[in-house]
């Protein structure tokens, strides 16, 4: 069966349910009292809200940009308490979040677009994402940004777990949510050093992505490379590999609401909101 | 449970905390009690079992779980042990105004009935006498009686351009009496053309919200606005922080309002005040309610920089990292061993900086570590910054 098919017939359910889970969670926080319209109903409440937000962020978009960048995903507060903390943070978050990005932009270049340009001309331009000049720059970040959320959560474990700081207590969550964050990343490079390792395997299309372009296959997917040169002499399913990867990464998604990882959302905002509504010094 | 006493962004702020502990080497209370539950960690998680319990997927798929009343006494408990600090508030990493969070958690286990009993007098006492002491009302004044030739209006006059709001600690407990008299004095010297509310001021608001009782206060806030402008008086003056605080918070009102220190720092600014040098090193004490509530840090330090010859040495944590003395959010009604544990880490503190006086601008600040420095029988002097800047007025 085509992988495409059976990636989205699990990715679709996954995400109905990754978006239930977030709507299970702010519907919890919407039968709070919003100061105002007390009698209001949840989705007035959420239209509200999100009202708000979108207001206030016309009112200076540069400025919440700049707390984006400087206080959610680089932490500026972390950085002041612990540089170990806050580098270990500012790997895993932007590392997910420059993973996320350059796999949506390769995704949607080299699948959609080149695929649209057979009809439309226009998005002729596509095929230097998928094999010309700019392929090897979206390997390689794709490569690099993965590998920092690798350093970022070994990081993470080792505080945790070796140098154990007093005020830490580590539950169930815990262990769930980095072993989770390990496993994803190293599954993900383990495939693809095999997938290096052995040229049928990307030849018989038993992945998604076209690999056929060299940066796929040399040192600027350099971890994936590397592993390589230890599974030349391992033989393994690859179509094992592949939903060794691809579910528990959806299964993670699905996890986010009802985990601590819901965080990445709730603590924006908080972190958001407080900078907003700071009160400079009275005098 | 209902949920009606938290926001939206409380209940999201119960999932944003990510359990890192940091508060845990800030908060004072868990500095002395080093329980788990007491911390804002610990409080933040047991509310979130309790709501888990009665709206997790669980709850939803199989009906509420029962709220188990020993964990609810328990967590009432801890949640009660709390100065109200806000340095929790502070220094988090991901900015969750926990203060805001404890006192909606009182508001919640006032709603389920579990509050220490001694509030519950304390709730009587404000709704039948307007005032903490359980006094008349008539006698807010009576720490005037200490002055010699008073005016026959008492300073409660018909009209004036400024209000004078006391509090119920400046005017009830004799040890704090000395901060009403000083100031005012100083605004009798500098001609600001101010009045009392006497028997007419009533109690902010502040103990009702800090002990859970926040829906009492509605009536509170009117007398107050009305007898302020029943005055003619467009500006209101505090000296005591928290009133300070409970106005700008609760009061929404388009009256000016000013702590002490801020119209003290105007008069001097203005030329109105003028001091005699001494040569003199103090240090001063950042008010919970002053500082992280109400942004002050400056005006106190620019006074106490003005008087010729004074040498201001900060404490070791000091402006926004200020320690609370024990003195605030009701803990020495609930638990006063506790805050006396914390009154005599700040006198440690203080001592540190070599000096042995120590000023603020808090009446409850002042009087909890004068208190306990007597009790530990050491040599120290605290004044409130209008005792200090009367004391060196030409």
């Amino acid at each position: 069966m085509d992988k495409h098919l059976i990636f989205y017939a699990m990715f679709i359910p996954s995400m109905i349910l990754f978006f239930w889970g977030m709507w299970f969670r702010v519907s919890l926080y919407l039968r709070g009292t919003l100061k105002g319209s007390e009698e209001t109903t949840q989705w007035g409440k959420l239209i509200i809200l999100l009202g708000r937000g979108w207001q206030g962020f016309w009112k200076r978009p540069l400025w919440y940009l700049k707390i984006v960048i400087t206080d959610v995903i680089f932490h500026k507060k972390l950085f002041r308490e612990s540089f170990y903390r806050w580098l270990t943070h500012s790997l895993l978050v932007v590392g997910f979040v420059a993973t996320f990005v350059v796999d949506m932009i390769k995704g949607f270049t080299t699948g959609y677009l080149v695929e649209w340009s057979h009809s439309i001309p226009l998005f002729s331009f596509a095929h230097v994402f998928k094999t010309g000049s700019i392929r090897p720059f979206l390997d390689f970040f794709l490569e690099f940004f993965s590998f920092l959320i690798l350093i970022g959560c070994i990081l993470a474990m080792i505080r945790r777990f070796f140098i154990r700081p007093d005020q830490l207590r580590t539950e169930e969550e815990d262990i769930v949510t980095l072993v989770f964050i390990l496993y994803m990343v190293a599954s993900g490079f383990f495939i693809e050093g095999y997938r290096i390792a052995h040229p049928e395997v990307a030849a018989s299309r038993v992945y998604m992505a076209d690999f056929t372009p060299a940066s796929a296959n040399n040192w600027i997917s350099f971890f994936g490379y590397f592993l390589s040169l230890f599974l030349k002499n391992i033989t393994i399913n690859p179509h094992f590999l592949w939903y060794g990867h691809v579910i528990p990464c959806l299964v993670w998604f699905v996890y986010i609401p009802h985990s601590k990882l819901l965080h990445i959302f709730t603590s924006s905002v908080t972190v958001i909101a407080d900078r907003a509504n700071q009160k400079p010094h009275a005098m | 449970m209902d949920l009606s006493k938290l926001s939206p962004k409380q209940l999201l702020e119960i999932d944003a905390c990510t359990r890192c502990g940091d508060c845990l080497r800030f908060c004072p209370v868990y500095s002395q009690r080093t329980e788990e539950a007491i911390n804002p960690r610990g409080k933040i998680q047991a509310m979130k079992k309790f709501l888990r319990g009665q709206y997790g997927l669980w709850a939803r798929v199989f009906g509420k779980k029962k709220l188990d009343e020993a964990e609810l006494e328990k967590f009432s408990e801890m949640a009660y042990r709390c100065t109200l600090c806000g340095e929790c508030s502070v220094q988090c990493p991901v900015s969750i105004d926990s203060r805001s969070l404890w006192l909606a958690f009182k508001e919640m286990l006032v709603e389920l009935g579990h509050y220490p009993k001694n509030l519950g007098v304390m709730k009587k006492n404000v709704l039948a006498k307007y005032n903490i002491s359980g006094d008349s009302n008539s006698s807010r004044t009576d720490w005037l009686d200490r002055f010699e030739n008073l005016p026959p209006h008492r300073y409660q006059k018909d009209q004036a351009e400024v209000v004078y709001f006391v509090g119920c600690v400046s005017a009830y407990f004799p040890m704090a009496h000395k901060v009403p008299q000083s100031f005012l004095q100083i605004l009798e010297r500098s001609w600001v053309d101010f009045t009392l509310l006497g028997g007419e001021e009533w109690c902010c608001g502040f103990p009702l919200i800090g002990a859970g009782f926040k829906r009492e206060i509605e009536g509170f806030i009117r007398h107050n606005i009305e007898g302020v402008k029943a005055k003619g008086a467009r500006t209101v003056v505090f000296s005591c922080p928290s009133c300070y605080h409970t106005w700008q918070e609760h009061y929404h009102t388009d009256l000016n309002l000013f702590d002490s220190t801020q119209f003290v720092l105007n008069l001097i600014q203005k030329g109105k005040i003028r001091f005699q040098e001494e040569r003199i090193k103090v240090t001063y004490h950042d008010p919970c309610d002053l500082g992280r509530q109400s942004g002050i840090y400056d005006a106190p330090r620019k006074i106490l920089q003005s008087i010729p010859g004074v040498e201001l040495v900060e404490l070791a944590h000091h402006g926004e990292q200020s320690k609370c003395c024990g003195g605030g959010g009701l803990l020495e009604m609930v638990d006063p061993e506790l805050s006396i544990s914390l009154a005599r880490e700040k006198i440690k503190e203080i001592e540190a900086t070599g000096t042995n006086m120590v000023i603020s601008a808090c009446q409850q600040c002042t009087r909890t570590i004068q208190s306990t420095a007597r009790r530990m029988k050491v040599p120290l002097k605290v004044m409130y910054i209008t005792e200090f800047v009367l004391k060196h007025m030409q």
